[in-house]
């Protein structure tokens, strides 16, 4: 099965970074969208078929935060895997977030810390035979 | 200035600038000494528990070759002046995020906005306002200067990792 991804972040280095990190990790990726915040992932999520939701927490627009709760309240984006990247330090936000099913990543990262947590979240069926 | 603010300060730079870009910093002996052209500068404020900002020069080859790193490009010096600029940018938000709950404890929720570039990309310290916490490290070919200005006092939970 490949795997459509959503990659929501204000910088487009950091997402061309996790882009690439993903492509390197032996996932099976279909589609890789990318927007620049929330509300302009939101839009992507209305249009297209995603497995995977990558997002930042800071971002102009509309927070990562936000766009994680609007997807709650919609019973067709409630359910799609997310994983959360960002240099967000507080562990009270960090609780906050997890308790609503969001895997969190912190900033920097290793593609290791990536490939693992997509791992936990979607299976190992999910990658090349390889990188089991 | 905060001598152990300093210090945590110039860790937190010297650990994200190898995590986030594999170049390897130490602090600079003594004071640095460089032509501020040959610097770019981002800033970025935060707000929480306390208040202030950050600013960060870079030596604009070591710019290039951060941003090159970031996005795995052979030649950091052919990306272009935006993707350069965002690679600055991501960088003091990364070292912002990270040095924040270390000064205001690991439960504060601190907001940080969007990293800028000053007018004239230059550093200007008496723009920036006065410094509680500094640290100059080497870069590789060039240097890394980052100041912390806190409006009011650290938290009482205190400096410290």
């Amino acid at each position: 099965m490949a795997v459509n991804v959503l990659i929501v972040d204000d910088s487009a280095v950091m997402r061309a970074m996790i882009q690439k990190t993903m492509k390197l990790s032996g996932l099976q990726l279909g589609e890789i969208h990318q927007a620049a915040n929330g509300r302009e992932g939101l839009e992507l999520l209305e249009r297209q078929w995603i497995d995977l939701v990558i997002a930042d927490i800071n971002m102009p627009v509309m927070t990562g935060e936000e766009m994680i709760e609007h997807m709650q309240a919609h019973p067709n984006l409630k359910t799609i895997a997310t994983i959360v990247i960002s240099t967000e330090g507080s562990q009270t936000r960090i609780d906050r977030l997890q308790g609503k099913g969001v895997r969190f990543i912190h900033k920097p990262f290793s593609p290791e810390m990536i490939r693992d947590t997509v791992k936990d979240v979607l299976g190992c069926e999910v990658f090349h035979e390889r990188s089991h | 200035m905060n001598a152990a603010t300093s210090e945590i300060l110039t860790g937190v730079v010297a650990d994200t600038l190898e995590k986030l870009a594999f170049l390897f910093a130490v602090p600079l002996e003594g004071p640095a000494s460089v032509d501020t052209r040959e610097l770019a500068t981002v800033r970025v404020r935060f707000s929480g528990p306390c208040c202030g900002g950050m600013q960060l020069s870079l030596s604009r080859p070591v710019l290039a070759e951060l941003a090159g790193n970031m996005l795995g490009a052979d030649d950091g010096s052919a990306l272009s002046a935006d993707e350069q600029h965002d690679a600055l940018r991501e960088l003091i938000n990364v070292i912002c995020g990270n040095l924040l709950p270390l000064i205001g404890g690991k439960n504060a929720e601190f907001n940080i906005q969007t990293p800028f570039i000053p007018a004239g990309g230059a550093p200007g310290a008496g723009e920036f306002g006065p410094v509680n916490a500094a640290s100059n490290l080497s870069v590789e070919s060039g240097i890394c200067l980052v100041a912390l200005q806190l409006d009011g006092p650290v938290p009482a939970e205190g400096v410290g990792p």
